[in-house]
């Protein structure tokens, strides 16, 4: 399953999608970032509802397939174009955290 | 960080990197705030460097493209609505009073606020670590105050050095022991 089959079965908004054909591995839920920088595994989904500047670099240095900003957190205009510079995707969700999590098992 | 007492040995870290022979830790408490401070006489950053530092695709290493010690801390104090800087001279422009203060200010009573957790080992790690450095400690609270200044223990111990086992567990049991007063 790739990033853009996971937003086409769950309807995810992707307001980031420099790299749609990243294929998905699994997933990845946490907020404290050292933490998920050195638990989320590389191709991972990863569901936060942190919406700050380190979210990209995290993403990066974890190697995640995408970001979804759970719970209607939307995201600022500079740090959408700098996902984009860094081919980091960014998917949003309105739904909480946890059926967020089941959209995205039940997909992949 | 899950405590404040490992970010804080991160940035003390990057003043070790600095080949700063000084570093001075000072966290001040009140009922509301709860301040970090770290300066050292290490080498300083040129103004250009600086402005980037914050930024979590900036680092010295060459290993990783981001280093994230500095973001981190922002964040945790920004997260609390407190507030975070970074001042520093570099030793080219500044070679007598060249050096970073790093400095984080958080709101106690914020519930993102994170513990400070186990900063006795923090300071004995990096006493351990860096033993030729002049650590100082000062935590200031209401109920008192914890100090450390390795420069005093070097006059006691002599030719002793500072990373010798029974120094550090010396050093631990006395810091252990002046938290335990101030409570």
């Amino acid at each position: 399953m790739t990033v853009n089959e996971l937003i086409e079965k769950c309807g995810f908004n992707a307001v980031s999608l420099p790299e749609p054909e990243r294929e998905i591995n699994g997933c990845y839920i946490g907020d404290l970032l050292s933490w998920v920088m050195g638990r989320a595994e590389a191709d991972n989904v990863w569901i936060t509802i942190m919406s700050n500047i380190n979210i990209i670099a995290v993403a990066t240095l974890a190697d995640v397939c995408c970001i979804i900003l759970a719970e209607g957190v939307t995201v600022d205009d500079e740090i959408v174009k700098l996902a984009g510079e860094k081919g980091v995707n960014i998917l949003l969700s309105d739904k909480k955290t946890y059926e967020t999590a089941v959209a995205v098992y039940e997909a992949i | 960080m899950k405590e404040l007492s490992l970010n804080i040995l991160d940035i003390a870290m990057n003043s070790v990197k600095a080949e700063a022979d000084t570093v001075k830790i000072t966290l001040t408490e009140t009922d509301e705030s709860f301040e970090i401070s770290i300066s050292d006489n290490g080498c300083g950053m040129k103004e250009d460097f600086l402005k980037t530092v914050t930024d979590p695709f900036s680092t010295t290493r060459t290993t990783r493209k981001v280093g994230m010690g500095i973001p981190f801390l922002k964040l945790a104090a920004e997260q609390t609505g407190g507030s975070f800087s970074v001042k520093s001279k570099h030793k080219s422009e500044y070679p007598d009073s060249h050096g970073t203060v790093t400095q984080a200010v958080f709101n106690k009573n914020s519930i993102d606020f994170t513990p400070l957790g186990d900063i006795v080992s923090t300071v004995t790690t990096l006493i351990q670590g860096s033993p030729g450095i002049r650590w100082i400690f000062v935590h200031t609270c209401p109920k008192g105050e914890v100090n450390l200044d390795t420069d005093e223990l070097k006059a006691v111990l002599g030719d002793v050095p500072l990373d010798n086992t029974e120094v550090i567990i010396w050093i631990k049991g006395y810091l252990e022991e002046a938290y335990a007063e101030m409570v």
